[in-house]
């Protein structure tokens, strides 16, 4: 009541229900007005933001071998215990991971090993779409981090053109060329 | 066979209308769902067929493999009967509602209306108020304690409206000095109703909501307070068919707005078919059912009793007196 503009209407108004009218009014226009709806899965995807927090993925160096040292500071860190890493010596007498998993069906995507990690490693990417039927396939490995999606790119934030993949893994492929738009635009605020 | 000419017209429009009635419920369904998604800024049924349009026969293949379950402590027979009490009375209404002048097919005259009756109008009414019946032995017998607050709503309501509903349609009545449909609409062939007899047209309209228990007055179906009130026991083919007479209710009311106060079939711009005419006024009114349910909330009860006999009644009965004013 206190946020809402009481407008006087007076006895004629009373009378002839304009706050019947207001109402109706309102519902009219927003009858003919565009939906809103994400057409997901099978023509549009939501990219998330830059700080969305989704699938991990590993960052490589230039020489292609993984920034993670294998100090465990993620393992210790994760507050569900999700995080396996054995660490080995490798030909150049660097500490590496031999053993990364992470197991997905435990984690809630809170990002503390993103904040824990000193190599700039471990990270949280865009990738949502993981849903499964099978828990033992949500026990990601170290190959699986490599090559998972990383950040989303400028196009972070907006609805953009896709189709479903119809090889049954039950993702949504954005179109290469599509140009997202942004969904909040769409929004119809009324004062 | 003279005798089988004589009544293959009025088997030809029965079979008509009873198909046309079972299957309009279909659309109408997409109709409202359609609405209601477009207010909230959505797009409502999709997937099915072309911008969902086969969404109501999935709906119905649905309802009609569901189990039909029916309470152990039910009144078996009287629930089992209840669906079709509800049903057969919008049916019967259709009997004495025109949908427009007699026309020629093949040499004979046929009139568009099944019984053009004398007192057509009071016959609608009356029957229209049978119709309670069915939501009455619905709430009893499903033995629930919502399936009966719904039906006690249903009857406190009934009282409550269809007596201003009744007094609303005398001063129609009135300026047609008759009961008989078809008369009714030809005396609004200069000037329609709704211009002489505004109050009465008010009156109708909002008694009509509540009659074919539509929000603001959808209160013995409450989904909010009574689960879904006398039909909430019921299931699969049994629902449907309370389904299917609120929608031929809505139809019915529609009907009686466009002929009592619209004119009917009067006043079609050129080169647009009477009937046509007639059935896009009709649709019009059902659009604006639908448009009032996804804008109001619902009235509390003794606020629906309040309006019905301190409003709608006098508004009613001063109606009935000015137009008696003017006709002296």
């Amino acid at each position: 009541m206190a946020r809402t503009a009481q407008q006087k209407q007076g006895w004629i108004g009373w009378l002839f229900f304009s706050d019947l009218w207001a109402g109706l009014r309102l519902t009219l226009g927003y009858m003919f007005s565009r939906t809103i709806t994400h057409k997901y899965p099978d023509h549009e995807k939501w990219l998330p933001y830059n700080r969305h927090r989704g699938h991990h993925f590993i960052k490589t160096n230039d020489q292609g071998e993984v920034n993670c040292v294998g100090c465990e500071l993620c393992a210790k860190i994760c507050p569900c215990d999700c995080i396996i890493v054995i660490p080995y010596e490798d030909e150049k007498g660097q500490r590496r991971p031999k053993v990364f998993d992470i197991d997905l069906s435990r984690c809630l995507f809170c990002g503390l090993c993103e904040d824990a990690c000193p190599a700039d490693a471990i990270k949280l990417g865009q990738e949502y779409e993981i849903a499964s039927t099978n828990t033992a396939a949500l026990v990601v490995h170290l190959e699986d981090l490599i090559a998972a999606p990383r950040k989303a790119d400028k196009q972070a934030g907006t609805v953009i053109q896709a189709s479903l993949d119809k090889d049954g893994s039950a993702k949504t492929i954005p179109k290469a060329d599509a140009k997202g738009y942004d969904w909040w635009q769409l929004l119809r605020r009324d004062k | 066979m003279e005798y089988l000419y004589a009544i293959l017209p009025m088997l030809v429009k029965i079979a008509v209308i009873v198909v046309v009635l079972l299957l309009l419920p279909l659309p109408l369904t997409w109709l409202e769902r359609k609405i209601a998604g477009h207010i909230q800024q959505r797009p409502g049924p999709m997937r099915v067929g072309w911008h969902g349009l086969l969404q109501p026969i999935a709906d119905g293949i649905k309802l009609l493999t569901k189990e039909d379950h029916i309470p152990t402590e039910a009144d078996r027979w009287l629930f089992k009967i209840a669906p079709v009490v509800a049903l057969v009375p919008p049916f019967v209404v259709f009997v004495a509602i025109p949908l427009g002048e007699p026309i020629e097919v093949f040499g004979t005259v046929v009139t568009l209306s099944l019984s053009n009756m004398n007192v057509g109008l009071l016959f609608i009414l009356a029957i229209s108020g049978i119709g309670i019946f069915g939501i009455i032995l619905a709430g009893w017998a499903s033995n629930s304690k919502y399936a009966v607050l719904g039906s006690l709503r249903a009857i406190a309501q009934m009282i409550s409206y269809e007596i201003p509903m009744g007094f609303s349609v005398i001063g129609v009545v009135m300026l047609a000095n008759s009961m008989n449909m078809m008369e009714i609409v030809s005396a609004q062939k200069e000037l329609w109703n709704v211009v002489y007899q505004p109050i009465g047209f008010f009156v109708f309209f909002v008694a009509g909501l509540a009659e074919a228990q539509r929000i603001p007055f959808d209160l013995p179906e409450a989904e909010g307070d009574l689960g879904a009130g006398y039909h909430t026991e019921y299931s699969g083919i049994r629902f449907s068919l309370f389904m299917l007479s609120e929608y031929i209710v809505v139809v019915i009311m529609a009907f009686l707005n466009v002929l009592l106060f619209f004119g009917g079939w009067h006043g079609a711009p050129p080169l647009v078919p009477e009937i046509v005419w007639l059935l896009l006024k009709v649709g019009f009114f059902i659009w604006v059912f639908m448009w009032f349910r996804f804008t109001f909330p619902r009235y509390r009860f003794d606020q629906l009793m309040a309006i019905g006999w301190k409003v709608l009644l006098p508004l009613a009965i001063i109606n009935i007196l000015v137009s008696g004013l003017f006709m002296l």
